[in-house]
């Protein structure tokens, strides 16, 4: 009986073996190759109107064209820079329209035409309340969207400023309206089509192995041009630290941001892993609510008071907190905004790391240690609030402990909320907290991140904090529409400026991306906001080819 | 089976049917009263508010249970919202996965358990039961959440020996359709099966070593050893199969320890089963995905409990005797 049980084990290995060698296949030219991304959060569709996760985002990249793209400069202002996509040229018919002229070769993936009907159903969905598109408040600005010809979309603008080229063609990605006119607007979240989608991109959709991974395959038609790399997997992995374990077990090809100085460290030491730095689209604030907890109609008794505010801003030591938490992963951002944004400049003016000032301005609004317990009160009632954070985020929670220490250090009490990202959601979403350490991540336009987060268009929106300053206002819509490029960039920094010096919030860190990919993949571009737009472009030379590069399948 | 039997199953199932049911109202409620919404950090509270809207959260919670339940007989699930697709969709794909996970683990924790259990009894006190009982000790007293990264680390990320993640190779198996990509599966479950099982084989052992001790010291054994009858027959026959009966009572006891350690082991291992899937419906507030996943996992458990009662009956006549006398069995 040994004897047989010896048998059966050595034929099953064979046979594995056998298996194993058949699926190493012999694609050993330019353009095989297999790219594996080590995805943290798995999309829940990939139509691009409904989505608004950074993975789907990805993805679309790939299957999804848009009518022309920023750069690598990610300038936003008038059309330099823009690389054409679907739309081979555009001119102005005057200054509120637009015209886009479809590059005759688009194609959607069976076979259609990619027309100027397309773009006129994109823009309709989009603006569709049914589709609850994030995108849609972004397209505000563009009155409406028509066909000249088969080939010629028409944008009419509702105004003149100096991102309209930007918002026609930097949100949407065209949509085949022969395939999704017959599903209804209220059911496209949940449409077949977005875990089968057919697009006109550089890569086809292969398969959806939920909660496993996304393949795509590239498309050997694409009237761009053949992509680099053959294959893209996108693999699911629910944690950041095992993610970034696959890469650097060579079990995965990419990791686009390492987060932590920590896991940039492990990586650089892995030998077939190259670094790349590129800028990061995240910052990270402290923001105060400036109305009452639960009642928006009330202000809040201790952040409505402007000199309040300014002297909590003044007791943080930014500097200090990002140089001992990110090291050189992160920078004390100019204002609200990300290092993606144009406008960035770190001479705009902000408030000084200053305790002894913090502590006069408080003083001066009665906030004083009347009983000796290190807390100041006024009124009897302390100098005490929540921050409020999502249990989620290890730096978060970090950055918290350390502010509630700096707080402690002007006779300032702060409580940590961490709670699940849902609550922190319907909890902000409500004004119902008293501080929140939220991050927002910009696209590279100052115009509309500012404007969400930060103007009355964001109460009941993203404007948790309810900041409002009808100069500051005045201001950013001065730079929107500014005649020239150095008029909007002096506004902007005069908004900046404004905005810091209200203090809605403490401007804590925007983070610089770090992203790992192996050293056999040649032309490797990170275009800063958004890392895969040009994978396209990706190459591995037929000497570097690994296994699962050659896999034929 | 007789009249009294057929009778004591049947009021097992009716019972059972009114538990899960029981579980998954509950569930229902508690998960509709947690605080949080089912929309992420970043999403624009007017778009979530829409989605709300949509998915018929904005109605007062009795008329979410009764369509719940109107739906739920109709054989219908519901939909994910984090998912945008119907639950039962999801649990078809991910159940399975669960499966392979909990059934290799309670393989590896029932047949070391059992092996190591009987293994120290034959020894009792002697150097292999000393050193045995320390480790098992020492194994059991391991978390899983620390057990399952360290495992991870080492022998994915530094020696390379087993997959970091996930259930298969996404470019040589993305589907099992081959006797490679069989082999590629039970690659990818070594290191989520050893963290689950490893600890239940170790309280197996232990629980495994004093039932066969509290057996050994009966007047059956004794009478046995008294006749001559072989120290391997004796053990095997007489005293294992007598401590089986503990042994039963625990694989029922099994099933919710081994759905609750899904959780974790599929999220930190990236197993596409349906712990990591509950695990991400509780933190998305998707409230239909939770309560399919607590009527998946209620069902297997009350179904683990009843195998074990059945098994207990086969296993003991003492206990048939009862049953078809009308009494009620009794479990641990």
């Amino acid at each position: 009986m040994p004897r047989r049980s010896a048998l059966s084990f050595y034929i099953v290995l064979t046979a594995a073996t056998l298996g194993a060698c058949e699926r190493r296949g012999g694609c050993t030219t330019a353009g095989c190759g297999t790219l594996i991304d080590a995805a943290v959060v798995e999309p829940p569709t990939l139509l691009p109107p409904s989505t608004e996760d950074i993975v789907a985002s990805d993805i679309g990249e790939q299957l999804f064209l848009k009518l022309a793209d920023v750069g690598m400069s990610t300038n936003t202002d008038g059309d330099e820079d823009f690389q054409p996509l679907l739309a081979q040229r555009w001119e102005w018919d005057g200054p509120l329209t637009l015209v886009f002229h479809l590059d005759p070769r688009a194609r959607w993936q069976d076979g259609q035409p990619v027309t100027a009907a397309d773009v006129e159903f994109t823009f309709n969905a989009y603006n569709d309340s049914a589709v609850a598109s994030p995108f849609r408040p972004k397209l505000q600005r563009i009155e409406k969207v028509t066909t000249r010809d088969s080939l010629t979309a028409v944008f009419r603008f509702r105004e003149r400023y100096r991102e309209m080229f930007y918002d026609a063609v930097y949100h949407m990605r065209i949509l085949p309206a022969h395939l999704l006119r017959s599903v209804p607007r209220d059911q496209w979240r949940t449409a077949p089509f977005g875990r089968q989608p057919v697009g006109d991109g550089p890569y086809r959709f292969v398969r959806w192995q939920a909660a496993q991974s996304i393949e795509l395959v590239a498309d050997t038609n694409f009237f761009l041009g053949r992509p680099g790399i053959r294959r893209l997997i996108w693999r699911f992995t629910p944690s950041l630290p095992v993610a970034v374990q696959q890469v650097i077990a060579d079990q995965a090809d990419i990791r686009e941001q390492l987060v932590t100085p920590d896991f940039v460290e492990r990586a650089k030491a892995a030998k077939q892993l190259a670094i790349y730095s590129y800028r990061g689209n995240v910052y990270t604030f402290l923001s105060f609510n400036q109305r009452a907890p639960g009642d928006t109609s009330k202000p809040h008794p201790i952040f409505a008071d402007r000199d309040v505010r300014r002297a909590l801003t003044m007791a943080v030591d930014r500097a200090s907190l990002v140089k001992s938490t990110l090291g050189d992963l992160g920078q004390v951002p100019p204002g609200p905004i990300s290092a993606l944004v144009g406008i960035w400049d770190p001479d705009v003016r902000q408030l000084p790391y200053d305790t002894a000032q913090a502590a006069r301005l408080l003083n001066l609004h009665g906030w004083r240690d009347h009983d000796g317990d290190g807390i100041r009160d006024k009124d009897g009632q302390p100098l005490a609030f929540h921050i409020l954070v999502p249990s989620s985020s290890g730096l978060r929670k970090q950055y918290a402990r350390l502010l509630q220490e700096q707080f402690r250090a002007v006779g300032v009490r702060a409580e940590i909320d961490e709670l699940e990202g849902s609550v922190v959601a319907q909890r902000t979403g409500s004004g119902n907290f008293d501080t929140a350490l939220l991050s927002r991540s910009n696209d590279p336009s100052p115009g509309s991140g500012i404007t969400q987060s930060w103007t009355l268009a964001g109460f009941g929106g993203s404007n948790f904090g309810r900041y409002y300053n009808p100069e500051f206002e005045r201001i950013v819509q001065l730079a929107i529409s500014a005649p020239t490029r150095d008029r909007a960039r002096a506004l902007w920094r005069s908004a900046l400026e404004t905005i810091n010096a209200d203090a809605p919030a403490v401007f804590l860190y925007a983070l610089s991306n770090i992203g790992a990919v192996h050293k056999r993949v040649d032309n490797v571009q990170f275009r800063p906001d958004s890392w895969a737009a040009l994978l396209r472009t990706w190459r591995i030379p037929p000497d570097r080819l690994i296994d699962r590069d050659r896999v034929e399948r | 089976m007789t009249g009294g039997g057929s009778a004591w199953l049947l009021r097992r199932l009716v019972a059972s049917v009114a538990i899960i049911f029981a579980v998954v109202t509950f569930i229902f409620i508690l998960i509709h009263l947690a605080p949080g919404k089912p929309c992420s950090e970043n999403l624009e509270p007017r778009v979530c508010d829409l989605l709300t809207h949509q998915f018929g959260l904005d109605q007062p919670i009795v008329v979410q249970y009764w369509r719940y339940l109107v739906e739920l007989a109709h054989g219908n699930l519901g939909m994910s919202f984090s998912l945008r697709r119907p639950v039962l969709d999801a649990l078809v794909e991910t159940v399975p996965f669960t499966l392979q996970l909990a059934g290799a683990a309670l393989a590896l924790d029932f047949l070391l358990g059992l092996g190591l259990g009987i293994y120290q009894a034959g020894r009792v006190n002697r150097l292999p039961d000393l050193a045995l009982g320390n480790a098992t000790l020492f194994v059991y007293s391991l978390p899983t959440f620390w057990l399952a990264p360290i495992l991870l680390l080492i022998f994915g990320e530094k020696l390379g020996w087993f997959p970091v993640g996930g259930a298969s190779d996404p470019i040589f198996c993305p589907v099992v359709d081959s006797l490679y990509c069989v082999g590629d599966r039970l690659w990818h479950l070594v290191l989520p099966a050893t963290t689950l099982g490893l600890v239940g084989a170790a309280g197996t052992a232990r629980f495994q070593r004093a039932a066969m001790l509290e057996v050994a010291s009966q007047d059956y054994v004794r009478t046995a050893r008294a006749k001559g009858v072989p120290e391997r027959q004796i053990v095997l026959r007489h005293q294992l199969r007598n401590a089986l009966l503990s042994f039963i009572t625990r694989f029922g006891l099994a099933f919710p320890f081994l759905l609750t350690g899904a959780v974790l082991v599929e999220t930190v291992f990236a197993w596409p089963g349906m712990g990591r899937l509950a695990f991400n419906a509780i933190l998305t507030r998707d409230y239909p995905l939770v309560t399919a996943s607590a009527l998946i996992a209620s069902t297997v458990v009350v179904a683990g409990n009843l195998l074990a009662d059945v098994l207990m009956g086969i296993a003991d006549p003492r206990l048939r005797v009862h049953a078809a006398a009308g009494a009620d069995i009794a479990t641990a």
